[in-house]
């Protein structure tokens, strides 16, 4: 079984820690990703996953095999893991077919399982009409797929990706998301996915850590990463929610422009500066005063545009704080207007501080 | 995302580690290389003939007249010829840059003729062309107007003559870097002028100018530079003038009596004011980058040159004539003919030049032989420490790796003769008594070699991702299987090239050479030089073109590889 786990992983450059106390539990056969902005550490993850980096402190296990730490550390080739690069590394001066099958020959397997294995892969990556070209002679999407089938034909205990999508135009990008995810789910291999973008995240791993600074900020599976944010970073980098912020005022309200607001999520500790998320399209906006008596902040319109499918308002409360609120396309109310926001006491999740 | 960059840093060989080892084995090499001549260098010029400290070196070599009319006179050369070639070489490279000169690509391959024709050659062309008596410019002349034999319009062996000549090969510094200064400045800065409201003069005057300005002064450095510390020419042109520049003088040094410890002091004020200049340049053009601030850029509008436009490149090929054209065809002519001072005709046409060089003049036997044995060793040695040298940087491989850089671009500030100078006198005292063999010639050709070797194949190693080293390792190929399947291949074309420049380099090489040559070390250049001291120019016309066709080969196989473009040989 190849399960990885990360204990307590540091990787520093002189005094900086790109890589800070790093903790991370994959499952054999589940799909990870990592998500930050960049410079946040999750490349030097991966390649300290992959051998090509040292860690300065803390282990990597594969299975209950030590592979990486301070003292030793196993070299990438004997990893029996896969990677897929960001630039794609296909070398210029091999076919794709040449690329596809150098892991296998390094593998030492004979001829006739390679042809197999190759013309499988090419199939399956829709690549058999360019076996003979050269890199250099393909498209981006082409391209992808030859790392692709590159990495997978040796079939690794563990794949990892380096921000493949980034390179490839949105429409490309889409497909490849699902194609990436039917691979992994048709292979079963323990994936780790570095990347920048969360709808990636979201639409591929079982698992999202997301990373800021070198440290895990959060990990847990997308609808936890969405809907159950813990920090004020994860909070605005998943989505774009509203991070508001006010006194608390026992365990379970905080106040906010004098109203005061019932939330879920961490336990507020009275008296203390709570930022507490809430996402534009949980919010209720109406011209009258609604029926609920909790959670309800009076607010004015600031500006409101139309999207097509959905109205996106700008409000700002008494406070002086402005708030995101996206409503159906047809609750046209014009700039200036007093309103109602009705916050839902499930939706508002008290942050840590 | 990436960081990607420091992370090299740490990435060191698994199993036996061999980092250290290779970063000390190196850093002795070329300390080697580089040090100890210099080191002797420096102690020999503040030490007397039996080994004792004094200062009567230094004041010898400025109270003495002997030794001050020379450092005058190459001030004198050099200034003259740096302001001659920039006066020449900006305007040029602006015409060619930036306006719709018609050829444009023609004439960047004639400064480029220019730039790889070894400057001796060139002088003794020169020779053929303007000599008082025989030369075929004056007998033109005198032909043309009837003037009595003793007439003559230009006279190469004196101190005009001298910086023509010098200015004629140093020029393409200059130009080559003001055309890529502006070959880089993309047009639309030139264009926000424009649009502001300046006129194509007035947008010239104000944005471009400028920008190429540092290009310019930079230019002015290292014509300076290789025009202080030339040996060919002024040895082919002032001697018989009468006249010392200071590499001429420390040369003269070495003749009977020799006097190393003389020759040592006056070449150590050649190598402080190159590596001053050299940091100059550096500092200089180190600030290039506000000429080029992010985005995409287009091709910059050409400038309308109107009616002037077939005038003004006429002008160019003139002036192209006088390193080109002109001396080509003294070569030609002299390779010809019977005499090389008379113009060949179809009836006096002759092979016999060829004859004699390939069949009959003993020494070039002996020349070429250990030509082409010290090209193909300095080739493959240099290529070789430029490889691994270049690995080790390009990759962070090793701490230390900077120094490891750093040294191996050393000797681009070390002049050829004071390089000759340093190996002289380091070389022919025990433990390494290496004067009079092949082996000194090869230390002071790697070592030259070695600046451009090292450039030029880090510049290959950039061209290649380190992921594509990456993808290999982590797909089950050890460090050393993905050197010989990846790395090599993909880096076999620079290999090559870098090889075959050496080769070609070695071949031009005069100043250390001469220095360290015996007559049974003689090479290529030596031989050119000794056949000019006795008058024999059709056998060195015959050997000239031989080397300027080598050379031209080599220059347009590397020019079609990417990233190769900018090189530059040494002058000597």
């Amino acid at each position: 079984m190849a399960s990885v786990e990360l204990r307590g992983l540091t990787k520093r450059y002189g005094n900086t820690a790109v890589v800070d106390n790093v903790s991370l539990q994959i499952e054999h056969g589940h799909l990870v990703c990592l998500l930050g902005p960049s410079g946040c550490g999750k490349t030097t993850t991966l390649r300290l996953i992959a051998g090509f980096v040292e860690p300065s402190e803390g282990e990597v296990l594969v299975g209950d095999k030590l592979i990486s730490s301070p003292a030793h550390t196993v070299p990438p080739e004997r990893r029996q893991m896969s990677m897929i690069f960001q630039s794609y590394a296909l070398w210029p001066h091999m076919t794709v077919a040449e690329n596809i099958v150098y892991g296998l020959k390094l593998r030492k397997i004979d001829r006739v399982t390679i042809g197999q294995k190759l013309d499988a892969i090419l199939a399956t990556t829709k690549l058999a009409a360019l076996a003979e070209r050269y890199p250099g002679e393909l498209s981006g999407g082409q391209q992808q797929r030859v790392a692709l089938a590159r990495a997978l034909i040796v079939e690794p205990e563990t794949l990892l990706l380096d921000e493949p999508l980034s390179n490839l135009d949105a429409n490309l990008r889409e497909e490849m998301r699902f194609e990436v995810r039917r691979l992994h789910d048709e292979y079963r291999y323990t994936t780790v996915y570095v990347t920048h973008d969360q709808s990636e995240a979201m639409t591929t791993a079982d698992l999202i850590a997301v990373m800021n600074l070198g440290k895990i900020e959060q990990a847990g599976s997308p609808e936890d990463i969405y809907d159950r944010p813990r920090s004020e970073f994860v909070a605005r980098f998943i989505g774009s929610s509203n991070v508001i912020k006010g006194k608390g005022l026992d365990a379970t309200h905080i106040d906010f422009a004098g109203v005061p607001l019932r939330c879920v999520g961490e336990t507020i500790v009275v008296g203390a500066d709570t930022p507490v998320s809430i996402r534009p399209h949980d919010i209720t906006l109406s011209a009258t005063q609604p029926q609920q008596a909790e959670n309800v902040v009076p607010a004015t319109v600031v500006r409101q545009v139309f999207l097509g499918g959905s109205r996106d308002y700008m409000v700002e409360a008494k406070d002086g704080t402005q708030l995101r609120v996206v409503t159906a396309a047809e609750a046209n109310i014009p700039q200036g207007s007093s309103v109602w926001l009705h916050l839902p006491p499930g939706r508002c999740r008290a942050l840590a501080g | 995302m990436t960081i990607a960059s420091p992370a090299r840093a740490e990435r060191r060989g698994f199993g036996i580690d061999l980092s250290k080892p290779v970063l000390y084995g190196f850093a002795a090499l070329l300390c080697v290389l580089i040090v100890l001549p210099m080191s002797w260098l420096l102690i020999y010029s503040f030490s007397d003939g039996k080994g004792s400290f004094t200062l009567s070196n230094f004041v010898t070599l400025f109270s003495d007249p002997t030794f001050r009319e020379p450092l005058v006179t190459t001030f004198i050369i050099s200034t003259s010829a740096s302001l001659i070639c920039c006066a020449v070489a900006a305007p040029m490279g602006w015409l060619v840059a930036r306006t719709d000169l018609p050829f444009s690509g023609m004439i960047r391959a004639l400064v480029t003729a220019s730039f790889v024709t070894p400057p001796f050659l060139g002088a003794i062309a020169w020779e053929i062309l303007a000599a008082p008596n025989s030369g075929l410019l004056n007998k033109v002349f005198r032909s043309i107007t009837g003037a009595g034999p003793d007439v003559h319009v230009f006279n190469i062996y004196s101190l005009s003559g001298l910086i023509f000549v010098i200015s004629c090969y140093t020029f393409p510094y200059v130009f080559v870097l003001v055309a890529n200064s502006l070959d880089r400045t993309p047009g639309e800065l030139e264009d926000a002028s424009s649009i502001l409201g300046g006129g194509r003069w007035h947008t010239a005057r104000r944005i471009t100018i400028p920008l190429v300005l540092p290009a310019l002064l930079a230019g002015a450095l290292v014509a300076f530079l290789q025009a202080m510390t030339l040996f060919g020419s002024p040895a082919i042109l002032a001697l018989p003038a009468g006249f010392h520049t200071m590499t001429t003088k420390i040369w003269s040094l070495f003749q009977y009596p020799p006097k190393p410890e003389l020759a040592a002091a006056a070449a150590l004020p050649l190598l402080v004011i190159t590596v001053m200049l050299l940091r100059a340049e550096f500092m200089i053009l180190g600030r290039r980058g506000y000429s080029v601030v992010g985005g995409k850029y287009g091709q910059p509008r050409l400038i309308p040159l109107h009616a002037w436009r077939w005038p003004i490149f006429l002008f160019c090929l003139l002036l192209l004539a006088l390193p080109v054209f002109l001396p080509y065809g003294a070569l030609l002519n002299a390779a010809l003919s019977p005499v090389a001072t008379t113009f060949v005709t179809f009836t006096n046409m002759t092979l016999h030049n060829f004859e004699f060089v390939l069949f009959e003049l003993s020494a070039t036997r002996l020349a070429l032989k250990n030509t082409v044995i010290l090209g193909s060793a300095t080739a493959t040695i240099g290529t070789l420490i430029a490889v691994i040298i270049a690995y080790v940087t390009a990759r962070q491989a090793v701490t230390g790796w900077r120094m490891l850089g750093f040294l191996a671009t050393a000797p681009i500030a070390i002049p050829g003769i004071v390089l000759g100078v340093g190996l002289f006198i380091a070389y022919t005292r025990p433990p390494f008594v290496l004067y009079g063999t092949l082996w000194i010639l090869l230390i002071a050709f790697v070592t030259i070699a070695l600046p451009a070797a090292y450039q030029q194949l880090q510049a290959a190693f950039r061209t290649i991702h380190p992921e594509l080293e990456d993808a290999s390792r982590i797909l089950g190929a050890t460090r050393l299987k993905t050197l010989r399947q990846i790395t090599a291949p993909l880096l076999r074309t620079g290999v090559i090239a870098t090889w075959c420049f050496i080769f070609v380099g070695v071949m031009r090489e005069l100043s250390a050479a001469i220095i360290l040559f015996t007559s049974e070390t003689k090479v290529i250049s030596v031989l050119i030089y000794d056949l000019n001291e006795g008058g024999d120019l059709g056998a060195i016309s015959v050997i000239g073109i031989g080397m300027l066709l080598i050379t031209f080969a080599v220059v347009i196989a590397v020019n079609r590889i990417p990233g190769f473009g900018s090189i530059r040989f040494r002058n000597s």
